[in-house]
């Protein structure tokens, strides 16, 4: 807009400082994870793969990258499909009656995850769900309820109300309602709430801190003992194969947003 | 199903929010093949009667029956009700044949017969031709014909339409009002429409029922309603109306005076009309198309004096506010055409109308 | 009525699985872990005692509240610096501003601390840099201490801090801006008096979100503290994985859960949680 007012130029400096701030740390991983030295450092003479080769061809890293990405899989199922039939429940049934159900499924947002540790460490005990992934798949799932409910809430509250009292109108029971009108249109929503569940779960360290020790070994809980124990080249190929993944996810993301909002 | 249509009756409806009563003791009967329409303001609880016998609200007390037969706890997916929603409510991600279909894909029709059923809907409502397109690539117009084709593939028991054409504009809503009313002949089905818009009301149905804040003011054929309103209330809300006030003078059989300041007015009455007692105040509403210009040599029943306050034309005809002594400012419609006289402020005349112009109305109770 | 609450019947069976979960796998572990700080090593308040008698758990309540408020601090003014550029942008530039802002909230916290270790620690790349310029002839000490802690959890809080800002200064109607300076105002005048106070919602929704994620935070002060300075959550940890002392841990996670809920309480008007994911991209 012509005349718009725009931000100065120490304002214009600053943002971008804080931008350069937030990518640059991120960015620096790449060129480490090329270097052709033994120790963590900027390549000195050439790039080199090494560093990758040494991650894709341990055992022991791809067998926690398997187990993340299969404990991601079912706790992101887990928390898409509650998470999505309780944005429904909570969208349909009055606000107020359902304000107590939503503030408790956003729970897990606010609780500080080494509460939620340490409170099923000793649950998971007595269940004997300890270093199993069974229990694994249920911390993460129910944690990433969250995530869910606010995506779908978001297209939700998008869809028009009529278009469900119309299906119920013309006979549909609540089954075909849901199956036909309302999940149709907020498919984008829930591709959302799957991604940002997968990501989350994916991510996750201190539950697993505390819930698994040795059959039970993540991708997260493998870096961690790796930047705790031998700070290694290995470190930053991992990292980096972990910020593409991350992005890819983002990007799809985006993109369905953008199918969603188009005309 | 049969065709002519099913008989729908309200006994004693009442709706309350808390302390705030949407419907008040509402009681009506619609019957076979008629076209009724609930109109009132915003407010009125007309809406909230047709989610009641939609089934989408459930009425604090009272019933909704369907031929007799009490349906007031039944959900609404299984009232067997078509209804045009405000908006019209098509379903965005579906096409025009599949928003159609829809009735009849809940109720688990085979392919080929639902196939059938959806062209027939959509050739009722002439829009064959566009069964593949999705509903925003449609105007208006043809979203509120898919709409109604959706409300009436499934042959339903009664066919409710919430504000149909409130989203249209002017000209294209006479338009579908035609339409409308063709399809309704066409059908034969018992409609319920609901509406704010009085002229729709009018044109559209075989019967009109009037709410204000809730309650059923007055209830019969358009005609009836607009020739002799019962209250205040009605004569100003379905078309315009002035109000005369005055105190009854004397009762005769076959009408009454009542004086207005130093004015005369006589109003008739049927025979069998109870006559007011002299004495108590009176309301008579006038329209004012049925007011007159007396030229000199003219006399009519009723004749006063004014003066012209104001006046706009609105190409078929002149609207004129004459200020008088003791009615107060009165409005006349006059046609344009062959008009006596070309209207102009501060100008004397003088309007004449015949006793039986006028109806009494009572004041409305709040 | 009774029609009206059956139809409502299949809804609320919606919500069941969901709230069957959170409440079996959620709630009841915490409650139950929460009250054993009432419980053990023997019933009574004597764990809550070591509040006003602890040095030891007094300084790290200290330490915690002490990075908590510098790291909300420099959050919203970085914070608020980048969502007014972003705010202001044209439609096209904004993306790319956005996608700096939600990458690096979707990347790995871990990979985030190792970043930071890999850039600071004493052979990191910085001091590598700054001794090979001559600007320093020692390397730096800049982590594994209280700074390094700050440049990790500042830079994992910006995004959350940006956000709930960017959503509400979106709804500050741009012709306002354009209005205040055909009217003869500023620039700064116009940030002064009417963008800043029209952002205030989204300033304090941001804080209270980036003070409750700072007061549990774990990996990053575990990483960049290098062990020397304790945070609450690492605090707890220790206790209950290293010293075996349920009691007292869970003392401190109780403390911990009643203050960020009290934060919360207070400012419950201001922060709309589903807002910061729902608007973000």
């Amino acid at each position: 807009m012509e005349g718009a007012h725009r931000p100065g130029g120490a304002a214009k400096g600053l943002a971008w400082l804080v931008a350069l701030y937030l990518v640059l740390p991120i960015g620096i991983i790449l060129p480490v994870s090329l270097t052709d030295q033994r120790f963590l450092s900027l390549p000195q003479e050439g790039l080199s793969l090494r560093h990758y080769a040494t991650v894709l061809t341990s055992t022991e890293w791809l067998g926690s990258i398997a187990q993340s990405f299969w404990i991601a899989v079912g706790s992101t199922i887990l928390a898409v499909v509650a998470g999505t039939l309780c944005a429904i429940g909570c969208w349909r049934i009055s606000r107020r009656a359902t304000d107590l159900v939503r503030a408790l499924m956003l729970l897990p947002i606010i609780i500080p995850s080494i509460v939620y540790a340490i409170g099923l460490y000793r649950y998971f005990a007595g269940l004997g769900l300890l270093d199993r992934f069974l229990g694994v798949v249920i911390a993460h799932g129910v944690t990433g309820i969250p995530y869910v409910i606010i995506t779908v809430s978001t297209a939700l509250a998008a869809f028009d109300p009529r278009l469900e009292q119309a299906a119920r109108g013309m006979g549909a029971s609540l089954w075909q309602t849901l199956r036909w009108v309302i999940l149709p249109r907020i498919a984008p929503g829930i591709a959302s709430g799957a991604i940002f569940a997968f990501i989350h779960s994916w991510d996750e360290l201190v539950i697993v801190l505390f819930i698994a020790s040795r059959d039970v070994f993540t991708l997260p809980r493998r870096i961690w003992d790796g930047i705790n124990e031998n700070l290694d080249p290995a470190m930053a190929a991992v990292a980096v194969l972990l910020i593409v993944f991350t992005v890819l996810l983002l990007l799809l993301d985006m993109a369905l947003r953008r199918r969603r909002d188009a005309p | 199903m049969s065709a002519t249509g099913h008989a729908l009756a309200l006994h004693g409806l009442t709706k309350r929010y808390g302390s705030f009563t949407a419907v008040d003791d509402v009681s009506l009967r619609i019957e076979r093949g008629q076209f009724l329409t609930l109109l009132g303001p915003s407010g009125s609880g007309k809406t909230t009667i047709l989610m009641c016998i939609a089934g989408f609200v459930a009425p604090t007390a009272g019933a909704v029956l369907l031929d007799g037969r009490d349906i007031t706890a039944l959900p609404p997916e299984k009232r067997d009700f078509g209804m045009v929603f405000q908006g019209y409510a098509l379903f965005p991600h579906m096409t025009v044949a599949e928003n159609v279909a829809f009735p009849l894909r809940v109720r688990r029709m085979g392919a080929a017969e639902r196939q059938e059923k959806v062209r027939a809907a959509l050739d009722l409502v002439q829009l064959d031709r566009f069964a593949d397109r999705l509903p925003r690539q449609l105007s208006g117009g043809q979203q509120q014909r898919v709409a109604l084709a959706r409300a009436l593939v499934f042959d339903p028991a009664l066919l409710l339409l919430d504000e149909p054409l409130s989203a249209l504009d002017k000209k294209l809503r006479a338009e579908l009002q035609e339409e409308l009313k063709a399809l309704h002949r066409r059908v034969g089905r018992t409609f319920v429409n609901v509406t704010h818009d009085q002229e729709e009301a009018l044109s559209l149905s075989d019967r009109v029922a009037i709410l204000n804040h809730g309650k059923l003011v007055q209830e019969g054929a358009p005609a009836a309603l607009y020739e002799k309103p019962r209250t205040r209330f009605v004569a100003d809300f379905l078309g315009k109306s002035n109000f005369l006030h005055g105190t009854v003078r004397e009762a005769h059989p076959g009408g009454f005076a009542v004086m207005a300041g130093g004015t005369r007015v006589i109003q008739a009455i049927a025979p069998d009309a109870p006559r007011p007692a002299a004495g108590t105040p009176a309301l008579l509403s006038l329209r004012p198309e049925k007011i007159a210009l007396l030229g000199e040599a003219e006399t009519a029943e009723n004749a006063v004096d004014g003066r012209i306050l104001s006046w706009s034309y609105l190409g078929a005809g002149f609207a004129i506010n004459v200020a008088t002594q003791d009615l107060g400012a009165l409005r006349v419609t006059l046609p344009s055409w062959g008009a006596p006289f070309a209207p102009a402020e501060g100008m004397p005349v003088r309007l004449g109308w015949s006793a039986t112009a006028s109806v009494p109305v009572a004041e409305d109770a709040d | 009525m009774a029609a009206a609450a059956q139809r409502q019947t299949g809804w609320w069976l919606l919500i069941l699985p969901a709230f069957l979960l959170m409440t079996a796998f959620y709630v009841a572990p915490i409650l139950q872990v929460l009250a054993i700080s009432f419980t053990e090593p023997q019933p009574g308040l004597q764990n809550y005692e070591r509040l006003f008698t602890s040095e030891s758990v007094q300084r790290v309540i200290g330490t915690t509240l002490r990075i908590c408020l510098i790291t909300t601090a420099l959050a919203l003014l970085l914070g608020y610096a980048l969502a007014y550029r972003i705010a202001l942008a044209e439609e096209r530039v904004r993306r790319w501003w956005i996608l700096a802002v939600l990458v690096p909230l979707w990347i790995s916290v871990l990979v985030r601390a190792f970043a930071w270790v890999t850039l600071l620690r004493r052979q990191g790349l910085v001091n590598q840099a700054l001794l090979e310029t001559g600007v320093i002839a020692e390397p730096l000490q800049l982590v594994w201490n209280e700074f390094g802690i700050v440049v990790g959890m500042v830079h994992y809080m910006v995004p959350y801090a940006v956000l709930p800002m960017l959503a509400s200064m979106r709804e500050i109607d741009p012709r306002l801006l354009a209005a205040a300076r055909g009217l003869g105002a500023s620039r700064f005048t116009v940030f002064a008096r009417v963008f800043l106070p029209l952002s205030a919602p989204g300033l304090i929704a941001a804080g209270v979100l980036v003070f409750i994620f700072s007061l549990g935070f774990y990996i990053t002060p575990a990483i960049l503290g290098g062990g020397k300075t304790l945070m609450v959550a690492e605090w707890i940890g220790l206790q209950i994985l290293d010293l075996i002392r349920w009691g007292l841990g869970t003392m401190m996670a109780t403390v911990l859960v009643v203050a960020i809920l009290t934060t919360l309480a207070i400012f419950s008007r201001a922060v709309d949680l589903r807002r910061l994911f729902g608007s973000g991209a």
